[in-house]
Formats: structure tokens, C-alpha cells, sequence
């Protein structure tokens, strides 16, 4: 017995690392981009509360460019208001007038906290469950695509960027209709590739990257970027193509959660035939 | 004994709050991302028990982990560091400095001394929250790219505080 408490006095040391690095990763673990957990809500709702105190301060200096881009923003909408609608026209005549049923509804929010200098990047929003966001939502800003919400507090959201390496948003060329998939390569945070992209149809430098519309968080036609340069991967038959986002994410101030009425619908569907 | 703690504590909290206001809204050429939390762990006076240094080690992770999105993972990395001082100290100090309590810093070390002690619990700490932040071996020279560049930007950073913070004697 004796020696049993000299051994323990010895090594508690030990004992304690073991401990505390076991309860690291258990973190690690629980946090990952699938499960929530208590203790992200909670840090999310602490950090939150602070990380609103300094950018009330630092909100001050970016106040000229993201009032010019809200008022851009809004000449934008002014000029095509009804592009969150779809047609909706499911029978041969129509006994009621109404020929659009709305898809989308966008939650404005404000980004409190973000990184840019990281391999893989988070944002965090002033919006949380008490305002409709729900998890797996996509985020769009007046200039292009922004990511999607991973985990959701009462009053604040957690927001996985673009420029994270799990990030890979389903996107297409405006001008060909070719559809491809938008990563990030962990260095620049204005510039990112594409992968997936068939090199038998031709590019141009200077072409317009859209969202495809094909996953259910963002609208089609949210803009992505523009190609800067091209290459054909003589391996594999694709294209490697770079291009700049059209987002500046440094600068980056209000975002808009992307709430869409059709997505449960849309998921139960391809669930009955996964079940099947 | 007291004011050692109250420094520390305000230690703790200065150094977080530059890690997580000023240098996480940094951004240099892409690859360069100071981790300067790691020097409260490495300034902590040479007597200090080696479950506070652990103790402390986490909490100074889990602060910094609260502000970055991703939990954990400074966590882990920090205790690590924290878990492995002891031995560097017992090498770079003899037993009667480890005695009278120093605090490893340029002032008490030298800087013939210090900066292999910072060098190279800095770069380990980089490397293991680097390779485990991107945990992917396609990336592998890049992220090489990014621990060298990013420990010696967080090895200037801190030999500059602490020069200027903690001249004092001689």
C-alpha cells in the first residue's frame, strides 16, 4: 500500500497530463463538423457576448466600405426582386392568382468574430436559434457565397467558410452551365480552385462562377468568383482552374443566412430512395 | 508568492487577449499565423509545481480554443507543451536556478540561452498543432512551409515583448 501511494506520488504527474490531454481530445472528438455539443454552445454563447463588445470598436473603420456595399446590394435588389421566387405551377390551369411561391428567405446577420489565417477558417454570427437559424444552412454576403452554418447557439452561429478544407460547395460556369466543385488550398485567402471540371469543354479567362443550385443551402446563381487562370490536368481529364473570389472575406462584415422552405421536402425525397 | 500570482494572472489574460483580438485577425502572405499564447506557458518562473504548469497550460488552450471555432486543439497542443517543460528546464537551468525561482526570459537567461529553449518548444508546439490542425499528408511541404514560418514569426514576436517588457537588472 505504501509503495502504491509512493508510486502515485511519483507519477501524478503523469496522471494529470493523461487526464487533461484525454479530456482534449474528447473535445477534439465531440466538436467535429458533425455533432454539436454543449460545450461549443456554450463557448459560442461566452465568445459571443465579448467578441460583439470588439467589433462594436473595430465596426468603426470598415464603416465606409460595407455601407457602400449595402447600398450596392440594395440597387441590386431593387432591379430584380422577384429572383427568390420560383415559378410554381403544378396543376394545367390555376384556380388562384398566385404563381410564385417564395423559396428563400435571407436572415441578416453580422460576422463578430472571424479568421482568415488559418488553414481552415470559421465565422461567427450575431444570429442564433432564437432568430430561424438551423444548422447546415448556407451563408451568402451582397458580394458572393460565404459558407455554412456548422453549429448553432441561442444567440450566435458558428460558420465553416469557404476557406476551410472541408468546404466544397457545388458551383458552375455562368456562361457554359458546366458544374464543378469550389475548394480552397489553405494560402491565399482571394483566390481559390476549382476541381471537377471536364477539359473537354473550353474556358476563358474571365468567366463568371456561380453557385450551381444543385446542393440545398445556397440559391443558384449566388456569385463565386472569376477564373484567373487554367490548366488541363493531362492525368485525369480536368480541368485545374484558379479564381478570385469575389467576396474580400478580410473585409467582411454582413452576411445573409440562407433559409430555404423547400429543403426538408427536397431531403426527405432522396431520403425514401437511400431507404429503399 | 502572491505577486507572482497576480502577474501571472495578468499575464494570462494580456496574453490571451493578443492572441485572440490582435494576431488571429492577422494575416500575412497566407502562411504566417503567431501562436504567441505558447510563451506564458515558457515564461512561467522555474519553481512553479508541475501540475499548475499543466493546469495552467490547459486552461491558457482552452481560452484560445473558445475564440478560433475549432475546440480543442490548442487545448491538446498546450498541455503537451506544458507536460514537456520540465524536462527543458532541468537542461537549460542548473539546479540551484531552478531553486531561486527564475523566470525564463532574456533579463534572467541571456539571450544565448533563452532562444534555444524558446526555439524549440515554439517549433515543437507548431508542429504539432499545424499537422494536427491540417491533418492531411497531401499538403505535407506546405505545411512544413507554414510551421517554419509561423514559429519564427512567433519566436521574433516573443523575444521582442520580452525585451522590451521584461528588461529590467543589469
Amino acid at each position: 500500500m505504501r509503495n502504491l501511494i509512493r508510486f502515485l506520488k511519483r507519477y501524478y504527474y503523469i496522471f494529470l497530463f493523461i487526464l487533461l490531454e484525454g479530456l482534449a481530445i474528447y473535445i477534439i472528438s465531440q466538436n467535429s463538423y458533425y455533432q454539436g455539443s454543449v460545450i461549443t454552445a456554450f463557448a459560442n454563447e461566452t465568445v459571443g457576448n465579448v467578441s460583439n463588445h470588439t467589433q462594436n470598436i473595430s465596426h468603426y473603420f470598415t464603416l465606409g466600405s460595407s455601407n457602400e456595399s449595402l447600398v450596392r446590394e440594395n440597387a441590386m435588389l431593387r432591379s430584380r426582386i422577384e429572383s427568390s421566387y420560383v415559378k410554381y405551377q403544378h396543376r394545367a390551369f390555376q384556380y388562384n392568382d398566385t404563381i410564385y411561391k417564395q423559396q428563400y428567405e435571407y436572415i441578416d446577420a453580422k460576422v463578430i468574430q472571424k479568421t482568415i489565417n488559418k488553414r481552415n477558417n470559421y465565422f461567427i454570427l450575431n444570429k442564433g436559434t432564437l432568430h430561424g437559424v438551423k444548422k447546415n444552412m448556407g451563408v451568402i454576403s451582397p458580394d458572393g457565397i460565404v459558407g455554412v452554418i456548422i453549429n448553432v447557439s441561442q444567440n450566435f452561429s458558428l460558420v465553416m467558410s469557404v476557406l476551410h478544407q472541408d468546404s466544397r460547395p457545388n458551383i458552375k460556369n455562368a456562361r457554359t452551365k458546366i458544374s464543378g466543385t469550389l475548394v480552397w488550398d489553405g494560402v491565399d485567402y482571394s483566390k481559390g480552385k476549382l476541381i471537377d471540371i471536364p477539359s473537354s469543354i473550353p474556358l476563358k479567362v474571365g468567366d463568371t462562377i456561380i453557385t450551381s443550385g444543385f446542393s440545398q443551402d445556397f440559391p443558384e446563381g449566388i456569385k463565386v468568383g472569376k477564373i484567373t487562370t487554367f490548366d488541363k490536368d493531362k492525368g485525369t481529364g480536368f480541368y485545374v482552374v484558379d479564381i478570385k473570389f469575389s467576396v474580400d472575406y478580410n473585409k467582411l462584415e454582413y452576411v445573409y443566412i440562407v433559409k430555404n422552405f423547400f429543403k426538408e421536402e427536397q431531403e426527405k425525397l432522396t431520403k425514401d430512395i437511400k431507404n429503399e | 508568492m502572491n505577486k507572482d500570482i497576480l502577474l501571472g494572472f495578468l499575464h494570462f489574460i494580456l496574453i490571451a487577449a493578443f492572441q485572440v483580438f490582435v494576431l488571429n485577425g492577422m494575416h500575412f502572405v497566407g502562411y504566417i499565423n503567431p501562436l504567441i499564447y505558447v510563451w506564458f506557458i515558457l515564461m512561467l518562473p522555474t519553481n512553479t509545481p508541475k501540475w499548475a504548469v499543466l493546469m495552467l497550460s490547459f486552461s491558457m488552450g482552452f481560452v484560445v480554443d473558445m475564440f478560433s471555432g475549432y475546440i480543442g486543439l490548442h487545448c491538446a497542443v498546450l498541455t503537451f507543451i506544458g507536460f514537456i517543460r520540465p524536462i527543458f528546464i532541468n537542461v537549460f537551468f542548473s539546479g540551484k536556478e531552478i531553486e531561486s525561482n527564475l523566470r525564463p526570459s532574456i533579463a534572467e537567461m541571456g539571450l544565448s540561452n533563452f532562444l534555444p529553449y524558446l526555439a524549440i518548444l515554439v517549433f515543437i508546439h507548431h508542429f504539432f498543432y499545424f499537422t494536427f490542425e491540417i491533418f492531411s499528408f497531401v499538403e505535407i511541404f506546405r505545411t512544413l512551409l507554414r510551421i517554419v514560418l509561423s514559429s519564427i514569426s512567433t519566436i521574433l514576436i516573443i523575444l521582442l515583448f520580452d525585451f522590451i517588457f521584461f528588461k529590467q537588472k543589469k
